[in-house]
């Protein structure tokens, strides 16, 4: 009966109990999108982190981290990578050999690591060939010799990527009907070729106008932008002997992680085209990287596994390679929490008053209800599920509405392209993918409940300090 | 057997360095069963009196007893339910919830006694229909007239089975129809269920219909006049 009443008397003063119930739907479903998005966004650097660019174990010669010199090769390389393979829960695993290398062009030139793989190992642990851009080659599905696969900053870096207006990009821009002077000014363009997007959008934008140059400048960008595949990079690297030496690749494919950082630094060749040149035997390996089947196992298990077995190595944690992701994973529930509580603190304030109003306006009913022998206890319980129901009911709606945008941005993403660069120098994604576990629905059920409860105290000590018989005379 | 005894009993009320006696040493004992009236210009302490019966306010001196417990033993929580399982209170301006129905209004004190569903049900139903308001039981209180929301308030004074009802001034918002409804339907259910009525009052339709009239002067009692039969 109680509880029948408190649900009725939030909907005594529609109006009022709708304007708190429409701030707290709002607050809710800000609080759910900003924990979404950051859920998203850790999700992603992790998944990035793991499937990317460290795999959940890596082992290596504890020598290699103090000092990446191409000699400090994992010891006893054939038994370890037959024990991994023996280990049940260890599901997938590839080697690499890697080489600290000067990469040069005709125009440019980079410090990049060289990583010696075998491109069908690789694919099981690390999903890079998935980012292979469009128009950017392939992953090593070429038939000519030293092919590589250099990322997007470093085609970048040693102006393999350029941007030049075709015959084919004026014909794009044709069927897409942009205005006269835009086309005109890019046919006046055609030929001239430029080394950065930057300084291409600055050229080709300042003769534009302000909206054409909003409009258009990005997309004419975009199409303008050519990898020069085949194109030969001159590596110089010592070799396995101390000698200073030299190998050319051909670009065959160029990828784009939203880790800029990480693209910077790695290219890869065929392992058998580095061995060749470096002198690597067929147990020199510098890491072998491996995923884990989570379900029965830990990293942390598999690591001490192998680090007791072969003490010699050095075994890390994707937590210890990307700390940064790691941290970010353990700590986002906390940031949930702590933006779900600023969100309904504020709102408490508007609770209470809402809350202090009702009990003001009924404080002769109050009376009544003590006279006939509603005890303190039963007052005080009424007051507060009313204040629970008006938090929950706002809450459950902006949960909804919430899960709801969260469902539609998850499929369609969020770009944040325009400052993406910023974003993905530190390795988090420029089109984010907001998404939430349901225990943070139950989390926040909780916390409204809290709320509700604790926004309750200061209206139902009001009421209680009420003597029925003064309470009954209040006109 | 006797449910009220009040012994010299005092009530002092501090206004400006001036003390009202509202109450001034009055003693009285109800039976079960009986239907009173406490009469009395305004200001004579009735409502005062009334009050202190009820365990709504504490006396300065004297006692109130209720079926032989001292109200003033009781505090807090205690003395709340002790009001919830002796007293049915009817208020003048009515008192209904008024989110609730007129069903849920009446059986709201016996879901405070921690009565079942069943119980209430035919508790309610029977009351409402003793109070002939046996059609209008999911009427919300704004839209029954004032007679028939009091008949709701004395079904529901009645519902917990108290040991007896304390009326303040119940018909001083009524039509003289609506009061004549009421008073009838109020002595038919003291006479079903014996429970004891006690009035303050001075509307003389009440006055008439009791069978025992006390009349309250200055917080004193200045007659007890019993009639046989009532009218």
């Amino acid at each position: 009966m109680i509880t029948a009443i408190s649900w009725k008397n939030v909907w005594r003063n529609k109006h009022r109990s709708m304007i708190v119930i429409v701030a707290v739907t709002l607050g809710t479903v800000a609080g759910v999108f900003v924990a979404g998005m950051m859920k998203g966004w850790s999700d992603q650097r992790v998944d990035a982190a793991i499937y990317t660019e460290a795999a959940h174990l890596k082992v290596q010669n504890p020598e290699y981290l103090n000092n990446e010199e191409i000699t400090y090769t994992i010891p006893n390389y054939n038994a370890v990578k037959t024990f991994i393979e023996n280990q049940s829960n260890i599901e997938k695993y590839t080697s690499r050999t890697k080489v600290v290398a000067m990469a040069a062009t005709s125009r440019g030139n980079t410090a990049v690591t060289l990583k010696g793989i075998n491109p069908d190992d690789e694919k099981k642990v690390s999903n890079l060939y998935e980012f292979i851009e469009e128009d950017g080659g392939s992953y090593f599905d070429v038939d000519y010799k030293n092919p590589i696969v250099i990322s997007d900053k470093t085609a970048e870096q040693l102006r393999i990527k350029t941007f030049r207006v075709t015959t084919e990009l004026i014909d794009s821009l044709k069927s897409l009907q942009v205005p006269e002077n835009v086309l005109a000014l890019t046919q006046e363009y055609e030929g001239r070729r430029f080394y950065s997007k930057t300084k291409f959008r600055k050229a080709f934008e300042s003769e534009l106008s302000k909206s054409d140059a909003r409009k258009y400048g990005a997309l004419i960008a975009e199409l303008a932008k050519n990898y020069q595949l085949k194109a030969k990079i001159v590596f110089t690297f010592t070799d396995m002997h101390g000698d200073l030496t030299y190998q050319s690749y051909r670009v065959c494919g160029i990828y784009k992680t939203s880790n800029t950082a990480f693209d910077a630094m790695n290219a890869f060749v065929l392992q058998d085209d580095l061995a060749r040149v470096a002198g690597f035997g067929p147990a020199d390996f510098h890491e072998i990287a491996a995923l884990i089947n989570l379900d029965n196992s830990t990293e942390k298990v598999e690591q001490l596994a192998i680090s007791t077995r072969f003490p010699e190595v050095n075994v890390m944690t994707w937590r210890e390679m990307a700390p940064d992701a790691a941290m970010l994973s353990d700590i986002m529930d906390i940031y949930y929490f702590i933006i779900m509580s600023i969100i309904f603190l504020a709102l408490a304030f508007g609770i209470v008053n809402t809350m202090l109003m009702s009990i003001m306006e009924r404080i002769k009913e109050l009376g009544m209800l003590m006279a006939i022998g509603m005890n303190k206890k039963k007052v005080f319980r009424m007051i507060m599920l009313e204040t629970v129901f008006l938090t929950l009911t706002g809450s459950l709606v902006g949960m909804g509405l919430g899960a709801l945008v969260l469902k539609i941005t998850n499929v369609t993403g969020l770009d944040f392209s325009s400052v993406g660069e910023g974003f993905e120098a530190f390795g988090y994604a420029a089109i984010v993918y907001p998404n939430i576990e349901w225990s943070f629905f139950f989390a926040i059920i909780v916390l409204v409940i809290v709320v509700g409860i604790l926004s309750s105290i200061s209206p139902a000590r009001k009421a209680l300090k009420l003597k029925p018989i003064d309470a009954l005379r209040t006109e | 057997m006797k449910v009220i005894e009040i012994k010299d009993l005092v009530k002092i009320y501090n206004e400006s360095e001036v003390k009202v006696h509202a109450v001034n040493g009055i003693t009285l004992d109800f039976e079960q069963g009986e239907f009173a009236a406490i009469v009395g210009p305004s200001g004579s302490g009735k409502t005062t009196l009334l009050n202190m019966i009820g365990g709504l306010d504490d006396p300065t001196s004297g006692e109130v007893l209720v079926d032989g417990t001292a109200m003033s033993n009781l505090k807090g929580s205690d003395l709340t339910d002790f009001r919830l399982n002796n007293i049915g209170f009817v208020f003048q301006s009515y008192n209904l919830i008024p989110v609730l129905t007129a069903k849920e209004n009446t059986e709201f004190v016996m879901r405070l006694q921690g009565k079942n569903s069943k119980e209430c049900d035919a508790r309610t139903e029977e009351l409402l229909k003793s109070v002939g308001l046996g059609e209008r039981m999911n009427a919300r209180p704004a839209k029954l007239s004032g007679g028939q929301q009091q008949r709701v308030a004395v079904a529901r004074a009645l519902a917990s089975k108290p040991k007896f009802v304390l009326a303040d001034e119940p018909t001083a918002n009524l039509d003289s129809k609506s009061t004549e409804t009421l008073l009838d339907i109020m002595e038919k259910l003291n006479r079903e269920e014996n429970i004891t009525f006690v009035f303050s009052t001075h509307d003389a339709r009440v006055v008439n219909k009791a069978r025992r009239v006390i009349t309250v002067e200055d917080g004193k009692v200045i007659s007890d006049e019993r009639k046989n039969g009532g009218e």
